[in-house]
């Protein structure tokens, strides 16, 4: 193997795919813009939809008005609720014409000033963010006006507020601060990784095999006198390289985006959008030896992903084919990242380590959580190297193949 | 420069090259004359070494095919009709790709584009990019490319499909004046009258096998033909071998 030679056809690709204003685009501009996007987007978004929400007057059926105590009336509109009498509460929530509705039964004030029990019926949709937000409008003006009866009842009978609760659970967060800081979508990390880095080497490596194949140039390229193995090592190279930096990039633009959504528009978020950024992971903060154990596994998982990217798209005859080989592997590899948020659930035995790709995802998971497990960290980098020694190997061979070459 | 022996090849049950036996010297156009899917473009490829080759024996400027064929394909240039190139580099990048894959310097690189710039009138085709060439064009870019490390010996399989009549023409006369006495041609195609035109001697293949091989003078003499399609009619039909058409009806 000579390496000026391995290095001159990656450059080659380098240069090919850094020409190809779609891969630039969906390589470099879209992982780095997506995710500040989502988390900008997505928790002003909501964030300005809650607070709107709660904030206008909403408008509820409510079925016997009359029979609403005044005092409920006054908590429930100290929530922002306006009244509709009708007949059918459960049709017009069902039809769409209220978010929500309230039955108030007959002799609902007098029940409860007898000191017995009365009930209100609450209609609402369960999956309507807008009808459940409306709801628990409702729900809170109840909960306040109950602790109030109970308050006086108890009151009433010489009792303090204070029998309700003997015990006073004190809950305390033990969570580190990079736990903390990783949010409960910390996972979201090890699974941009990982598609970023499908996604980023899929064109440079459909291009270097399949397109090379369509447009007869490969057969002018193994008729010089670069040897098989420079070649698959060359493309190689060059898919892995578009892997990493997609990869990276997404991170980058996942680290920024929470900084720049803190610093800048923390405002705008309030709380609710602040804690929507909390949970997507938007404080994150990662010292330097995380840093890199996560690009140096990042490396190894584009190492793999590159050969057997290599690996298959060298089996197709056009650029066409080869996104229909390689679309299934996007949906292989999505499914041990849903499993992924779920880890917390499980515990693993170290042989889950040897599993590529789902360790390495593991592996980040547990880095970015702050934690650096030795020997996780030492199977998953053995057999990400292992498996992409394998695919390589396995490309090379299909370099090698007559039919596979000359596949028409 | 080229000597080929018992050469065979077969994908399965079709024999794409049975035993075929020719050589090539210095300073010659040698035909490789027959109808598509007769096994020319795989004879080519097993001499360029990218087919291995099932029996026999092929040596290519000296080298033999099995053995040396680093040497050999340092030894070669191919033109073929697909007119391969990348689309998002320019001509000058294309040259300066496939001339580091040959081992040259930079700065041969350099000069040895000057050379094939004024033999072939590359002009803007240097500086354009090959996805906006004609394929007059993308030809020009694809015989430079093959001539980039001056090899001894190149093969021209199909080179003027899809070209236009002065493509075409360009492409023939420069065949015509490349061999040298340390230079051979191998020509490649189906188009008779090219054959007529531009070949020292010719053999006939069809069905795998080589059923004549002669001067293209010869040929028409074997044949008593005023042309050389005669002429390859006359050779198929007295070979016994049946034609494809006539085998599949």
């Amino acid at each position: 193997m000579r390496p000026e030679m391995i290095l001159h056809i990656t450059r080659k690709e380098i240069l090919s795919t850094l020409r190809d204003r779609r891969a630039i685009i969906s390589n470099l501009l879209i992982p780095f813009l997506i995710l500040p996007l989502v988390m900008l987007g997505l928790p002003v978004f909501l964030g300005g939809l809650f607070e709107r929400e709660s904030q206008t007057i909403s408008e509820i059926a409510v079925v016997s008005l009359v029979n609403l105590p005044a005092d409920l009336r006054q908590q429930l509109e100290a929530q922002n609720l306006a009244f509709s009498e009708v007949t059918d509460p459960f049709s017009v929530v069902e039809s769409g014409d209220y978010q929500a509705a309230i039955a108030i039964e007959a002799g609902f004030a007098e029940a409860l000033e007898s000191g017995g029990k009365a009930t209100l019926t609450l209609y609402s949709k369960r999956g309507n963010l807008r009808s459940e937000l409306i709801a628990s409008k409702v729900e809170n003006a109840v909960r306040d006006y109950q602790q109030t009866i109970v308050a006086e009842r108890l009151k009433a009978a010489g009792l303090d507020v204070a029998v309700l609760t003997p015990i006073e659970l004190s809950a305390v967060d033990a969570s580190s601060a990079a736990e903390r800081a990783s949010g409960s979508f910390g996972w979201l990390i090890p699974f941009f990784i990982v598609i970023w880095t499908l996604a980023g080497g899929q064109m440079t490596a459909i291009d270097a095999t399949a397109g090379e194949k369509e447009r007869g140039t490969l057969e002018v390229l193994l008729v010089s006198p670069v040897r098989r193995i420079e070649a698959v090592m060359g493309k190689f190279l060059a898919t892995m390289l578009f892997g990493l930096t997609a990869a990276l990039m997404a991170i980058l633009g996942y680290v920024l985006g929470g900084t720049v959504m803190r610093r800048f528009f923390g405002a705008q978020l309030g709380d609710e959008g602040s804690e929507i950024v909390t949970l997507l992971g938007g404080s994150l903060s990662i010292d330097l030896i995380s840093i890199l154990l996560l690009i140096i596994s990042s490396l190894l998982l584009a190492a793999l992903i590159a050969a057997l990217l290599i690996g298959i798209t060298m089996f197709a005859r056009s650029f066409r084919e080869a996104q229909t080989y390689v679309a299934p592997l996007s949906f292989i590899l999505i499914i041990p990242i849903v499993g992924l948020q779920f880890a917390d659930f499980f515990s693993f035995s170290s042989l889950i380590y040897l599993i590529p790709i789902l360790n390495t995802m593991l592996l980040m998971d547990e880095i970015v959580k702050g934690s650096i497990p030795l020997v996780p960290l030492l199977l998953t980098w053995g057999s990400s190297l292992g498996f992409a020694a394998i695919f390589l190997d396995f490309a090379y061979r299909s370099f090698k193949r007559e039919d596979v070459l000359f596949r028409t | 420069m080229i000597e080929v022996s018992n050469l065979s090849k077969a994908f399965g049950k079709v024999k794409a090259a049975d035993k075929l036996n020719f050589s090539v010297q210095a300073g010659e156009i040698f035909g490789l004359l027959g109808p598509n899917g007769a096994g020319k473009t795989t004879t080519l490829r097993i001499l360029a070494t990218l087919l291995k080759a099932d029996a026999g024996s092929a040596t290519v400027n000296g080298f033999d095919i099995n053995k040396e064929s680093e040497q050999v394909r340092t030894s070669i240039g191919v033109v073929n009709g697909g007119m391969g190139l990348y689309d998002r580099l320019s001509g000058s990048e294309v040259l300066y790709y496939f001339g580091k894959l040959y081992g040259m310097k930079r700065q041969a690189i350099e000069k040895r584009i000057l050379e094939l710039d004024e033999l072939l009138k590359l002009g803007d085709t240097l500086t354009r990019r090959c996805g906006s060439f004609s394929s007059g064009m993308k030809q020009k870019i694809v015989i430079a490319r093959a001539l980039l490390h001056d090899p001894s010996i190149i093969f021209f399989d199909e080179a003027t499909s899809g070209l236009d009549v002065m493509a075409r023409r360009a492409v023939l006369d420069f065949v015509k004046n490349y061999p040298s006495e340390d230079r051979a041609v191998i020509y490649s195609t189906h188009v008779m009258g090219e054959v007529e035109e531009l070949c020292d001697r010719a053999a006939i293949i069809y069905q795998g096998k080589i059923i004549a091989q002669d001067s293209t003078r010869a040929l028409l003499g074997k044949a008593q033909a005023s042309n050389l399609e005669q002429a390859f009619f006359t050779i198929v039909e007295s070979s016994g071998l049946v034609p494809a058409v006539e085998a599949s009806a």
